[in-house]
């Protein structure tokens, strides 16, 4: 596991949805780019970062949203993990069936949700499916430009120092 | 494998833990004392119960003298009482009556600080925002926060120097207690549901709300000033159960919030205005 490369992409994630949330208060739109790096990162560098990432994304997000610690966090733990699972068994490598896995764990992760703040509350919360839907979209959308990026990010640096390597043979001869 | 799942388990119950120690049970506790002292409880009654067998056999069946004489007693301390709640019934109605006739309402100009909305929620569906004004600039706890348009929230824990947070009216657990316009009634605002995220409750049956009304603060919850407006009355239906279901669609369109004004000056809790 690089815990640099998690910490990181949980940081990233984390500023991202600080910054983009301010611009959907209250609005239909909902997404959670917390839960995309924590996906991101189990689908990358497997289970155990993805658990990682999943307590660290969730009690941050807890944390600032000034809500019970812990049921973010417990909830992306359960996602981080399961993802990391199912990407090291399936041996998923194509962006878009990663982004497909980041959907599914979005529906995943949310029922979790209303399923603790049911227990807690006693009483079954108001669910927009709705916006569930959204979501659902929209991180799939983020996770598979993410994943995208991730996988064209090496073949573009080859391609970039074998272009400079081939241009200095050229310079000797 | 094994070891990643044991890691899981453990990090899964550290939540939980974690979460029951923050949560409130209905009695108020913590969860998780909630949880111990429940287990506790339970062994505690079995051997009282054993304890209070022998000790009501005794007392119901044996140890039964003067109770006639007891009954008696009590009988009359119960006449004497119900008289005199009379009395406090009549003394309260009283008051009110003079509380009114003195007009006793305040209508306060309140002092208002402009701030400027600085990030959101990051948990997606808490809908709290982060302003750029705290404790420096006089902000406190539980202050109202208006918009051009009506109400927008109040603050909330946590609180920093230069940033406070502010729980918007349409928030899962936010309230106001409210005025109808038209029908001058009063009632509780309260947030969290889906579309229109307001719902009215502890409305008066005998009230006739009717969609369109105005619904304004009351000022009773003393957090938000008396006369501002939260929103419009969309629907006011009964359920198939009887009970009247009144949504209120906000003043403020919550999707576009950039600056707001903290209300600085607590408002005095006023009288009920409704029927």
């Amino acid at each position: 596991m690089k815990l640099t490369s998690v910490v990181l992409t949980i940081l990233v994630a984390l500023v991202l949805q600080v910054t983009l949330a301010r611009y959907m208060v209250g609005g239909r739109w909902a997404f959670d780019l917390v839960l995309v790096g924590v996906i991101f990162a189990a689908l990358q560098w497997g289970p155990v970062a993805g658990m990682f990432a999943g307590t660290m994304g969730g009690l941050a997000q807890d944390v600032l949203a000034g809500d019970v610690v812990g049921i973010g966090g417990l909830s992306k733990t359960i996602a981080g993990f399961l993802s990391g699972t199912i990407g090291q068994q399936l041996l998923l490598v194509r962006p878009s069936a990663r982004a497909v896995i980041v959907g599914m764990a979005t529906i995943v992760h949310r029922l979790l949700m209303i399923g603790v703040f049911a227990l807690i509350d006693q009483q079954w919360p108001a669910v927009s499916w709705g916006a569930m839907l959204a979501e659902v979209i929209i991180n799939t959308s983020c996770g598979l430009i993410a994943f995208q990026a991730a996988a064209a990010l090496p073949n573009a640096l080859e391609r970039q120092r074998m272009s400079r390597r081939s241009s200095l043979s050229r310079r000797n001869w | 494998m094994r070891s990643t799942f044991s890691l899981f388990i453990v990090i899964c119950l550290g939540h939980v833990l974690l979460i029951s120690a923050q949560v409130q049970s209905k009695s108020g506790l913590p969860v998780l004392q909630s949880v111990a002292f429940g287990s506790f409880a339970r062994a505690q009654q079995l051997t009282t119960g054993v304890a209070d067998t022998g000790r009501s056999i005794w007392t119901n069946y044996f140890a039964l003298r003067g109770a006639a004489r007891e009954n008696a007693a009590l009988r009359q301390r119960i006449l004497d009482l119900e008289v005199q709640l009379q009395e406090q019934q009549a003394r309260g109605s009283r008051a009110q009556t003079l509380e009114n006739a003195l007009g006793l309402k305040e209508s306060l100009v309140a002092r208002t600080l402009v701030a400027n909305v600085i990030a959101g929620n990051p948990q997606p569906g808490s809908l709290t925002v982060m302003i750029d004004r705290g404790t420096d600039d006089g902000v406190e706890l539980g202050m109202a926060v208006i918009g051009e348009r009506g109400i927008v929230g109040r603050i909330i824990a946590p609180l920093a120097r230069d940033a406070a947070n502010v729980q918007l009216i349409v928030g899962r657990s936010a309230a106001a207690a409210v005025t109808f316009e038209r029908s001058n009634t009063g009632g509780m605002v309260m947030g969290g549901y889906g579309d229109p995220p307001l719902r009215a409750a502890y409305v008066s049956s005998l009230a006739t709300v009717q969609p369109g009304e105005r619904v304004l603060t009351s000022g009773q919850d003393g957090i938000y000033p008396r006369g501002f407006p939260i929103g419009v009355v969309e629907s006011a239906e009964r359920n198939s159960s009887g009970a009247r279901e009144i949504t209120v669609r906000p003043a403020v369109d919550f999707s576009h919030i950039d600056v707001v004004l903290v209300v600085l000056d607590r408002p005095a809790r006023t009288a009920p205005s409704g029927k």
